[in-house]
């Protein structure tokens, strides 16, 4: 049982791009990019804070992006019911995709970053084979009966949350879809490391843990609120602790096991809502939060503090 | 040379041309008179070719003309945000020139010159030191700014100082010192009434006089001192606008100049109106500074300007009249000729002396200045608060709603106090108190605000003074309040006295029912079975039992709706208090816990190969699940037609039961049964599936068609039978179809034995239910055949079915048996006429390709098959027993008729839907009609089908030449 330490915020970063809309990491968690309401996405360097690279070219908000495997392309969602695919070192938009018939929500690669899938507010999941110049999308899934909120995939499954209250898993290797209803329309999904469970940050104030074999509610965290915000949720590199935004400009931290919060990290006094979040694939030490125009770099090392001191 | 003597001459002759001198140049004709620019670019032309030029040779911009502009911006190369589009953009070089209409050169900044203009007008220096220090090394005013002063004088002021005229002086004569008192006054005067322009009232002049002579006295002694004069004071002189029109005051009529002529504003005399190009240009004093003024081509300062050539006419530039309308000239007195400057002469136009005309100002307009503002808080006059009151007396009064305290309307609506009032009220003491009491103060207070007077603090140290006014004004409300409670309850009484119960009377036209009602108010009964036990003591014995049913209903009623009056009202309003208390209730409970209840659902989803391929997964079931089923792109998901009315669309109401196979196990049963009352095939051995039966029952028929077929089962016999059957007994059949179709009452011939016919009818019911099939009762509209044609039979049909004597002549040739040659002496018309029938009965329900049309339910039963259909019965349900294992179907699909390779018997010439329609049920009936006559007659009556078949061929044979191909394409697939 990992031993919980605070988080401290390291960094702010003031991403200038407007409202930042969502911040993640790449693959290793060496850089960040955000999502800003100004229709860019920016490349950080989320140690120091320093801005590698801006990319423009969406024509509406910026709602989500994702980056490859090997960090050379970025994928990013956007209102404007597109997707683009970047060059990263060029910052030039290999390919525009348009299918979708709303703003499009997610994003995600698979995991050699052959196929983007990507969630929208017209209900459907789509899977784009960005290898070849196709245009159109592999497969379209409309199964959800509600704005898609997140998807994930993993080496065989397709894990779609939808606002319609329901986790749809697309098993690829079993050619069956799965439907976990949990009546609530969850916001965010979030899968551990183990890809055993998932969790899901529904709208009604609660993180739900989530079997993903039977289908069971494992565990429930509460305390944060969301009221109307889609409030992202995330689970940290050790598997041993759940985050969430909320809607006060605070963040909490859950012991997975015994539910209870382990921190509340005031993220900032005046308000604000912690709607996006980024948990650092490799580090449990590190977390990403977005809240109103800003990012912030959260982190237990005391070690960089005594630098900076 | 005696020529040149007769010749005359005219004119002088030219200079003789002398061979050395070389001649002078010619000059120049006007016409070739060219201007050129520094360029070389012709700068006028004929009027024709423009008049001027412009641009590059009279085109714009280049040598090209207009090049349009381009933008360009790549993801590369983004395009920077380029300037603004000067006007100078769009010059020409000579307009940026010195003569240029925006000549561009080194010039003083505004600010800069204004700045010393300023000082020398006040003829003080502003104290630069104390304004903040520039930035520079060295402190102080710098230096240069004082000695590179800039002289930017203006004509006026430089022929001012020269006439003697200082900065800081006023202008005019000098004065001497009394004169300047005068000017001061009035100066004073006028400044004042600058000030107070439009304020109620002029001031009097004498406070004005007061205030010269106040100013006056100081320096009496130099009074007389004539010789000294001083130079006038300076003062901004008021400038009044003469008002020219009659309109109202600061009224100015709609404009007649072009709205968006901006220049034409600032002119409004001018009687042409120039479309002025530049006018935009000029007009923008606040935006940006724009050196462009004057017109783009010029007129040399020389030159006559010439007839603005793109101006608008105006009709006042016409003379209507001969007459000289022109006023005479005034001789007009001025007073300061003597002061015309040298050079200048004095305005001789009338522009200022217009009559003014006097304005008929309302009779009791206040003038005011809209302008100063006024404070709330100062008293207001007397008359507008009077006027205010008035028009808010209605709110005192209030038209006695607000007069009423909660527990006077209480009263009046005959509420009943709760307990709990009352006992607060008890304990307070009465309001009459002595003087000076706490309570006093709240009294007041009480009767203010009753009475909703004026605002106004009471204070302790008022109370006096104010106790007094504020008390007649309650007692004045309370009086006003008192007559119009008075009125109310006078209102109000007859009601009241109406109803002691406290209750409306509904049933007052009838005193005894009344009465009756009030006590079966008061009895307040429950049950029914009370109130008629009730109603029914009281009731007199005179009412019927009817009447008292309605009685006791009514009252009912009426007890519903005339509640009474506190009651009604209890129902509809709540206090807010507790509304208010259980909205806290409700928010103070926690949000529900919802349960949430986790439920997994699985369904088959094929992922697309592709996806499959880039996830590394092979295809599930590799690859070979079932599409889901492909949407089309183009279908709108959402169809106005779903909103419509759903019983039209939904599949169980569309009760046209047309081409259900289902129906169709009648014909066959009657088919076997016209083979003398062999063992017959199932009658209604359906399987559910038609789907599944359809090519089961082609193989079916398939032999009983072939030509090398020997029939085996019973049916088959009764098939090739039928095919054999005389015309004449084919008619019969004809007639039942056509006849119970066109009128029912025919087929619902009363039958003798009522037991016997229900039988089998419910028996071939059961039979039908036990197979799933619907039931074929006659009652049931699924069965019957919408699609026949209900018209009267027409044509050939109408020869068929005509009335009994012609049915009956038909029935002369019928019975005779065995011979053929007697046909042949019939009549012609007889003749074409069997032919026709041949055409029409020849075709066996075998020949029509297609699955078979439902039958009228079960065949009518007609008296001679009554007796028949008894035995059948039996026979059916033996039949049924013996081949309903075998699932032979009733339900068939009759192929086109592969026996002869001619297809003769095909009716292609009768292959109308009418005709399609009916060969089912023909075929039922031929068999059925056959089946009661006796088997002996059969050998012959085939052997005349088929001499009748014969005939028919060679008819029928030219008509379905054409269909031939077709059906033997059929054939050979089969």
């Amino acid at each position: 049982m990992p031993v919980f330490a605070n988080y401290h915020c390291k960094t702010t970063i003031d991403c200038q791009q407007g409202a930042v809309r969502a911040v993640r990491y790449n693959v290793d968690g060496s850089y960040c990019m955000s999502c800003g309401s100004d229709k860019k996405i920016k490349l950080w360097n989320p140690a120091t804070g320093l801005l590698l690279k801006t990319y423009g070219g969406h024509a509406d908000e910026v709602t989500d992006v994702a980056g490859s495997c090997d960090s050379s392309y970025i994928v990013s969602s956007s209102l404007d019911k597109s997707i683009i695919y970047w060059d990263v070192s060029t910052g030039t938009p290999v390919r525009r995709l348009r299918s979708h018939a709303g703003g499009v929500r997610c994003v995600c690669f698979n995991e050699d970053s052959s196929i983007t899938i990507s969630g929208g507010r017209d209900n459907a999941v789509m899977c784009w084979d960005i290898r070849t110049r196709r245009l159109d999308p592999v497969q379209v899934m409309k199964d959800a009966r509600d704005c898609i909120t997140t998807v994930l995939t993993n080496e065989n499954k397709i894990y779609a949350a939808s606002l319609d209250g329901c986790i749809r898993h697309y098993d690829i290797r079993v050619g069956e879809m799965t439907c976990d209803k949990i009546g609530e329309p969850v916001t965010y999904l979030a899968k551990t490391q183990d890809e055993q469970c998932l969790v899901a940050g529904c709208q009604d104030s609660v993180v739900r843990l989530i079997d993903c074999e039977t289908g069971g509610l494992l565990s429930e965290y509460k305390g944060h609120r969301a009221d109307d915000y889609h409030i992202e949720c995330g689970i940290l590199a050790n598997d041993a602790h759940i985050v969430a935004g909320s809607s006060a400009g605070d963040a909490y931290i859950w012991d997975l096991l015994e539910g209870k919060v382990l921190q509340r990290i005031r993220i900032s006094d005046n308000g604000g809502v912690v709607h996006s979040l980024a948990t650092h694939p490799r580090r449990s030490e590190e977390l990403l939060f977005a809240r109103r125009r800003d990012m912030y770099v959260f982190t237990t090392d005391l070690q960089i503090e005594e630098e900076q001191l | 040379m005696d020529d040149e003597e007769s010749l005359h001459r005219f004119g002088t002759p030219l200079p003789p041309l002398e061979k050395d001198v070389v001649p002078a140049k010619k000059p120049l004709a006007i016409e070739d008179q060219i201007v050129k620019d520094e360029n070389g670019k012709r700068r006028f032309h004929g009027a024709f070719t423009g008049g001027f030029s412009a641009g590059f040779w009279n085109t714009v911009g280049s040598l090209e003309g207009w090049t349009p502009q381009t933008f360009k911006s790549s993801r590369a190369e983004k395009a920077t945000p380029r300037a603004q589009q000067r006007p100078e953009d769009f010059m020409d070089k000579e307009d940026l020139g010195e003569f240029g209409i925006a000549p561009q050169g080194i010039r003083t900044r505004e600010e800069f010159a204004k700045e010393s203009e300023e000082e020398q007008r006040t003829g003080q220096r502003k104290r630069k030191l104390m304004q903040p220090e520039q930035v520079g090394p060295i402190p102080g005013v710098p230096v240069l700014e004082h000695l590179l002063r800039p002289v930017r004088d203006k004509v006026a002021v430089r022929i001012l100082k020269s006439m003697g005229w200082k900065p800081g002086q006023g202008v005019g004569p000098r004065q001497t010192r009394k004169e300047k008192r005068l000017a001061s006054a009035r100066n004073k005067r006028e400044q004042y009434l600058l000030d107070h322009y439009g304020a109620e009232g002029l001031p009097s002049l004498d406070q004005l006089q007061n205030a010269a002579v106040e100013e006056g006295n100081d320096d009496d002694d130099d009074e007389d001192d004539e010789e000294i004069t001083f130079a006038p004071n300076d003062y901004e002189p008021i400038f009044y606008t003469p008002k020219e029109n009659r309109f109202g005051m600061s009224y100015s009529g709609l404009s007649r100049d072009p709205i968006l002529s901006k220049s034409s504003s600032s002119h409004p005399a001018a009687p042409m109106q120039h479309i002025n190009l530049f006018g935009q240009l000029e007009t923008q004093p606040k935006q940006k500074q724009l050196s462009i003024r004057g017109q783009a081509f010029g007129v040399g300062a020389f030159e006559e300007e010439d007839d603005d050539i793109y101006a608008r006419d105006d009709l006042t530039r016409y003379d209507f009249s001969l007459a000289d309308k022109k006023p005479k000239q005034k001789k007009i007195q001025h007073v300061q000729q003597r002061h015309v400057i040298d050079g200048f002469s004095e305005d001789k136009s009338e522009a200022a002396l217009h009559k003014p005309y006097a304005i008929d100002l309302p009779r009791d307009f206040k003038p005011r200045n809209w302008l100063q503002r006024r404070s709330r808080f100062e008293p207001m006059d007397s008359e507008r608060t009077k006027k205010l009151e008035a028009r808010n007396e209605y709110k005192k009064t209030g038209l006695g709603r607000h007069d009423l305290n909660p527990d006077q309307r209480a009263q009046l609506l005959g509420e009943q106090k709760s307990q709990k009032e009352e006992q607060q009220q008890q304990p307070q003491p009465p309001s009459r108190n002595p003087f000076k009491d706490r309570g006093k103060l709240l009294e007041l207070i009480n009767a203010k605000s009753e009475g909703f007077t004026k605002g106004g603090l009471i204070t302790e140290e008022e109370l006096p003074k104010a106790e007094t006014a504020a008390t007649a004004m309650a007692k004045q409300v309370k009086e006003s309040n008192a007559t119009i409670q008075e009125k109310a309850v006078l209102k109000t009484k007859d009601l009241a006295s109406a109803t002691p119960s406290g209750g409306f009377k509904p049933f007052l036209a009838d005193e005894a029912k009344q009465e009756r009602y009030d006590k079966f108010l008061d009895a307040q009964l429950k049950t029914d079975a009370e109130i008629t036990e009730f109603l029914a003591n009281m009731q007199p014995v005179t009412l019927s039992l009817w009447d008292r049913e309605m009685e006791k209903k009514e009252f009912i009623q009426a007890a519903k709706i005339y509640r009474p009056l506190n009651g009604l009202m209890y129902d509809r309003f709540v206090s807010e208090a507790t509304v208010q208390a259980e909205q806290a209730k409700e928010q103070q409970k926690p949000p529900e816990e919802r349960k949430v209840v986790m439920e997994r659902t699985k369904t088959m989803w094929k992922p697309a190969s592709l996806l499959c391929k880039r996830y590394n997964i092979a295809e599930p079931f590799g690859g070979s699940m079932l599409e889901p089923p492909k949407e089309l792109k183009g279908k709108p998901k959402i169809s106005i037609f779903d909103y419509l009315e759903t019983s039209i669309n939904s599949k169980a109401d569309f009760q046209t039961p047309t081409i259900r196979p289902k129906h169709m196990e009648k014909p066959k049963p009657a088919v076997a049964s016209s083979f003398a009352l062999a063992p017959l095939a199932p009658p209604a051995a359906v399987a559910p599936e038609p789907e599944k039966e359809k090519p089961a029952q082609r193989k079916e028929e398939e032999p009983i068609v072939k030509a090398s077929f020997v029939p085996r089962t019973p049916l088959e016999h009764a098939v090739d039978e039928s095919r054999e059957k005389p015309i004449s007994e084919k008619k019969d059949l004809f007639r039942s179809i056509f006849e119970d179709s066109d009128d029912e009452e025919k087929v619902a011939v009363p039958p003798p034995q009522i037991a016997t016919l229900s039988t089998p009818q419910e028996k071939l019911a059961a039979i039908n239910e036990a197979l799933g099939l619907p039931s074929t009762s006659a009652a049931s509209a699924a069965t019957l055949n919408v699609l026949r044609n209900n018209s009267p039979p027409r044509g050939i049909f109408a020869a068929l079915f005509k009335p009994i004597e012609e049915a009956a002549a038909p029935a002369k040739f019928a019975p005779i048996e065995g011979n053929k040659l007697k046909i042949a002496y019939k009549s012609r018309e007889e003749r074409l006429r069997n032919d026709k029938e041949l055409a029409m009965a020849q075709v066996p329900a075998e020949d029509i390709y297609g699955p078979k049309l439902p039958g009228k339910g079960p065949p009518p039963r007609t008296q001679e098959t009554d007796h028949a259909e008894v035995d059948l019965e039996a026979k059916l349900q033996h039949l049924w027993q013996k081949h309903a294992p075998k699932k032979r179907s009733a339900d068939k699909w009759v192929e086109k008729k592969t026996l002869s390779s001619d297809d003769s018997d095909s009716d292609s010439s009768s292959d109308t839907s009418s005709s399609c329609s009916a060969s089912s049920p023909r075929k039922a009936k031929r068999s059925r009609v056959s089946k009661s006559k006796k088997s002996s007659h059969r050998s012959s009556s085939s052997k005349k089908s088929k001499k009748s078949k014969q005939k028919s061929k060679k008819k029928s044979k030219k008509s379905s030449d054409r269909s031939k191909p077709k059906a033997k394409k059929k054939k050979s697939k089969h």
